[in-house]
């Protein structure tokens, strides 16, 4: 009770809570708001739609990595592998679709089932073999960027079917394809991983192991689960990047899986596990986004963007354990 | 009417032999203490009635049916509730989610996708937490930032809630201040009026004297001594924890205890 | 601490927009996306770039990504170059096909594209429907038969031995085409020098010394290295002279960088061919300057390369070694 006196300021608890019922941090909120307005005052071809077009667009692989790694990071994994399953995904659905000539459909599978059963074989070792999940992941980063290098021949797979290519380039009603199916799968995920029972206990297991098992959990297939989900994410991430280029690229998603785990932390989701939401992440993936293309557009060199993701990145976590250890005191 | 019925559960892991064949039975609405020295079996005993640990042999029977097949969130189902010693908390969840974990009440959405029902699950959190008058500072605060006593009201709503046939308690008063303890004590006197029967593991030997029916001891992963509460005493139960008549040992741990 | 960081944000938003807003775009400017500047290839096709907009006297912006494999972000970039709607865009493309939706953009927006270096392949292109205006670059089919020739010049049409080829990265299509002019031009002049290893050292110089190594071991009669460019080719010689075999092996690099020159100095790395890509950024914008006027320029435009040995250097007397950098 006393906690509604301790914490004076802007915003009154209430407001605060209403916010965070949406399951957001409310400072990350705020520096995309103050990050925008920045960028509108110092670009004037920010503000443009054609331009928001574009951030959604270069967000959307990285923003569903960014989902799968809320996912298992929020369970208390990690997935390393992200980005290299999104490589070999994608040159799996360009060799299925253009070298065996399969139909689109079977193209859209492939990427997505290659994904799946990368992720799979992770959650396979994780929980049956007792490997460490870092070991595993990163094992599999290394296996998953060969694989699409040997399959490829180490070049890129062009000339994808016509379906195949509307997922990448399509633009029904003026909005790109890839931004629709991102937007689209990350409001699935939110209500998946904020409002089910699956969700629930997808936290409820990053956050204590032997609580979860105590109440029932299967923890062994809920952690073989969200692996495969993992997966299967990084294979649409690589479908919508190869039909963006019409081409199956082995070298697609170099290093993503560093970006999407920061995309996560800067949305709010405990390095270790137990909290996490998606809209935060959206957010955070938001924030690079706009920093980034804000960036370019006023021609700074990539160096600096660096710094700037990872001063974000340090900035976002301090403010966040800034709240936790603010709250555990009253 | 035998609720519980244990018999000759082993339990080993790796080379090291926790259990060596305990029988063990329980009564419904019976207060059972289990009692023994430190790597007695005591813990490993009672997971292997939840669940979390397969016995290696024997077999479990509870309500008239086996269940050493089951699962944890089965036997749970079942009406089998365990209070751990850690209590066993995801620490970053609030009340109702820890009360609720594994058991979430969820509604259709659409008449399609089942969503859990968290104003549900909000409200009955906070009717179990006024039945067992208890106070929180919140419902909606995550459980981590409690107090032990806290924490521990919210591990015991979390057992009654979904109206178990037996409670087992893991040294729910180690941690506790005395006028907690008391209530602790209550609670179980209480569970055992409406007919739920409780299995209590202690070490604070008093407490265990002053509440339950029967007093089990084991020792070395077997059940050394089967006593009934009104015939025995705190001497007679030391001497069977330590084995035999060892009274200068038994005198030390009742001292330690 | 809201409100102070709302303060300090709205302050330092002043502050910024204030000392941007004097240097605002304007129209005509040429948009030039390179891969990453940090190597000294594309600093100095940078330089060039630079060098050659002040003497036409345009106006340009520079982009790069972080590295030269980020091929989405390098799409990413390219979608936002197009937001400051320049008139030409001059793109160093990481492979054939990332930026294949931004280029076609570009052409709808009647953005003149160039390619720079050769990166774009012809038949995708003409499958996409994208006419690129011109593409200028290193011929490195030509500048890996360059280093055959040298190979055979300095051991002879009847030579044999064992050769190793370190290529790129793999998947590179400029390391590619080094390695293949290589092979098929020593293939022709000097049928008895065999290709006994062709492995890809990632532009690695550490890999190539590691390769190296293994080649050494298992063929002790190796005479010649051929990398595809100078870091892996720098890594080879070390490996060979801690081998004691500096003198025994014929190493010889692509791209004529000021490490290379050095060691060619020392009279230890034998040759590189040396890419100008000081050249290359210095034509790539007047030749855009020349087509925006509506001049005919060529449709590709090969920069010469140049054998770079301890004679050519010493002497000093050859035009072109005014642009290795």
């Amino acid at each position: 009770m006393s906690s509604d006196l301790a914490t004076p300021g802007v915003w009154t608890r209430a407001q605060r809570a209403s916010v965070e019922r949406l399951h957001i941090r409310l400072e990350s909120l705020l520096v995309l708001v103050a990050l925008s307005a920045l960028m509108a005052v110092l670009s004037p071809y920010f503000l443009s739609f054609s331009n928001l077009l574009n951030i959604l667009l270069a967000t959307s692989t990285i923003g569903i990595l960014a989902i799968a790694a809320t996912f298992v990071i929020g369970s208390g994994g990690l997935d390393l592998s992200l980005g290299s399953v999104m490589g070999l995904s994608g040159v799996v659905g360009a060799f299925v679709a253009v070298n065996l000539g399969a139909p689109s459909v079977l193209g859209v599978f492939a990427c997505i089932l290659a994904g799946g059963i990368a992720g799979y074989i992770n959650g396979q070792l994780v929980t049956r073999a007792f490997v460490p999940a870092f070991i595993v992941t990163l094992g599999m980063l290394g296996l998953a960027r060969g694989l699409a290098l040997v399959i490829s021949g180490g070049r890129v797979i062009y000339g994808l079917p016509e379906f195949m290519l509307y997922l990448g380039q399509g633009r029904p009603f003026g909005i790109p394809m890839p931004v629709i199916i991102f937007i689209a799968t990350a409001f699935i995920a939110h209500c998946v991983l904020a409002y089910t029972r699956f969700g629930r206990h997808t936290l409820a297991l990053g956050d204590s192991e032997s609580a979860a098992r105590a109440a029932g959990i299967r923890v062994e297939r809920q952690r073989r689960i969200l692996y495969t989900l993992s997966g299967a994410l990084a294979g649409l991430a690589g479908l919508l990047f190869s039909a963006r280029i019409n081409s199956g690229d082995p070298t697609a998603g170099l290093n993503y899986e560093l970006t999407a785990i920061t995309a996560a932390i800067i949305g709010g989701t405990n390095l270790f596990g137990g909290r996490g939401s998606i809209l935060g992440t959206m957010i955070g993936a938001l924030i690079m986004g706009v920093l980034q293309n804000g960036l370019n557009l006023l021609a700074v060199q990539s160096y600096y963007q660096q710094m700037a993701i990872g001063a974000v990145l340090i900035l976002a976590v301090f403010i966040d354990q800034y709240q936790v250890r603010k709250e555990s005191r009253v | 009417m035998t609720l519980l019925k244990l018999e000759g559960i082993r339990k080993s892991f790796g080379a090291i032999d926790v259990l060596h064949g305990v029988d063990l039975s329980v009564e419904a609405g019976e207060v059972v203490g289990l009692v023994g020295d430190n790597g007695a079996g005591k813990s490993t005993l009672m997971k292997t009635i939840t669940g979390i640990y397969q016995a290696d042999a024997g077999s479990i029977t509870f309500d008239g049916r086996g269940i050493l097949d089951l699962d944890p969130g089965e036997r749970r189902r079942l009406g089998i509730e365990m209070i751990y010693q850690d209590l066993s908390l995801a620490r970053q969840q609030d009340v109702s989610s820890n009360i609720f974990l594994g058991r979430e009440p969820t509604r259709k959405l659409f008449g399609l996708f089942p969503f859990v029902d968290k104003a549900a699950m909000d409200r009955q959190a906070a009717q179990m937490i006024e039945r067992l008058n208890a106070h929180l500072p919140s419902i909606n605060r995550s459980v981590g930032s409690f107090s032990g006593g806290q924490q521990q009201t919210v591990a015991i709503a979390r057992a009654l809630t979904f109206n178990p046939k037996l409670v087992i308690m893991d040294e729910p008063t180690a941690a506790l201040a005395v006028r907690e303890v008391q209530s602790v004590l209550d609670l179980i006197r209480r569970l055992k009026s409406e007919g739920i029967a409780v299995i209590l593991i202690s070490h604070r030997l008093n407490d265990v004297l002053s509440v339950t029916d029967r007093i089990v001891v084991l020792r070395h992963g077997r059940a050394e001594a089967d006593l009934v509460t009104g015939n025995t005493n705190m001497s007679e139960v030391v001497s069977r924890i330590v084995g035999g008549g060892d009274m200068a040992a038994a005198a030390s741990h009742e001292a330690r205890g | 601490m809201i409100g102070k960081m709302l303060r300090m944000s709205l302050v330092s938003v002043a502050a910024l927009s204030l000392s941007v807003l004097g240097a605002q775009a304007q129209d005509g400017q040429y948009g030039v996306l390179m891969k990453t500047l940090s190597n000294p290839f594309w600093g100095a096709m940078g330089q060039g770039v630079e060098d050659g907009a002040k003497e036409a006297g345009v106006d340009y912006f520079v982009q790069a990504v972080e590295s030269d494999q980020a091929a989405e972000p390098q799409l990413n970039v390219c979608n936002t170059m197009l937001e400051r709607q320049p008139v030409a865009m001059i793109t160093a493309a990481i492979n054939s096909t990332n930026l294949l939706p931004c280029l076609k953009a570009a052409q709808e927006q009647g953005i003149k594209v160039v390619d720079l270096d050769g990166n774009l392949d012809q038949a995708i292109l003409d499958k996409e429907g994208i006419e690129i205006t011109f593409r200028i670059g290193s011929d490195n089919v030509a500048a890996g038969a360059q280093g055959a020739e040298y190979l055979v010049s300095q051991l002879g049409a009847d030579a044999t031995g064992a050769v190793l080829v370190i290529e790129g990265l793999s998947g590179n299509i400029t390391g590619q085409k080094r390695a293949e002019g290589f092979a098929e031009k020593l293939a022709e002049l000097a049928p008895g020098l065999e290709i006994v290893a062709s492995l890809p050292g990632d532009w690695d110089r550490g890999k190539a010394a590691s390769i190296t190594n293994d080649i050494m071991t298992r063929n002790p009669d190796l005479v010649a290295i051929f990398a595809a460019n100078d870091g892996m080719a720098l890594g080879a010689v070390e490996a060979a002279y801690a081998a004691g075999k500096g003198d025994q092996i014929v190493i010889i690099g692509v791209d004529g960088n000021s490490d290379a020159v050095k060691s060619i100095k020392d009279g230890r790395l034998n040759a590189s061919v040396a890419q100008l890509p000081y050249l290359v950024g210095k034509q790539a914008v007047e030749n855009v300057k020349k087509a925006l006027a509506g001049e005919e320029v060529p449709s590709d435009i090969a920069v010469p390369t140049l054998v770079l040995t301890q004679e050519v250097l010493d002497d000093g007397s050859e035009p072109l070694l005014e642009y290795v950098k």
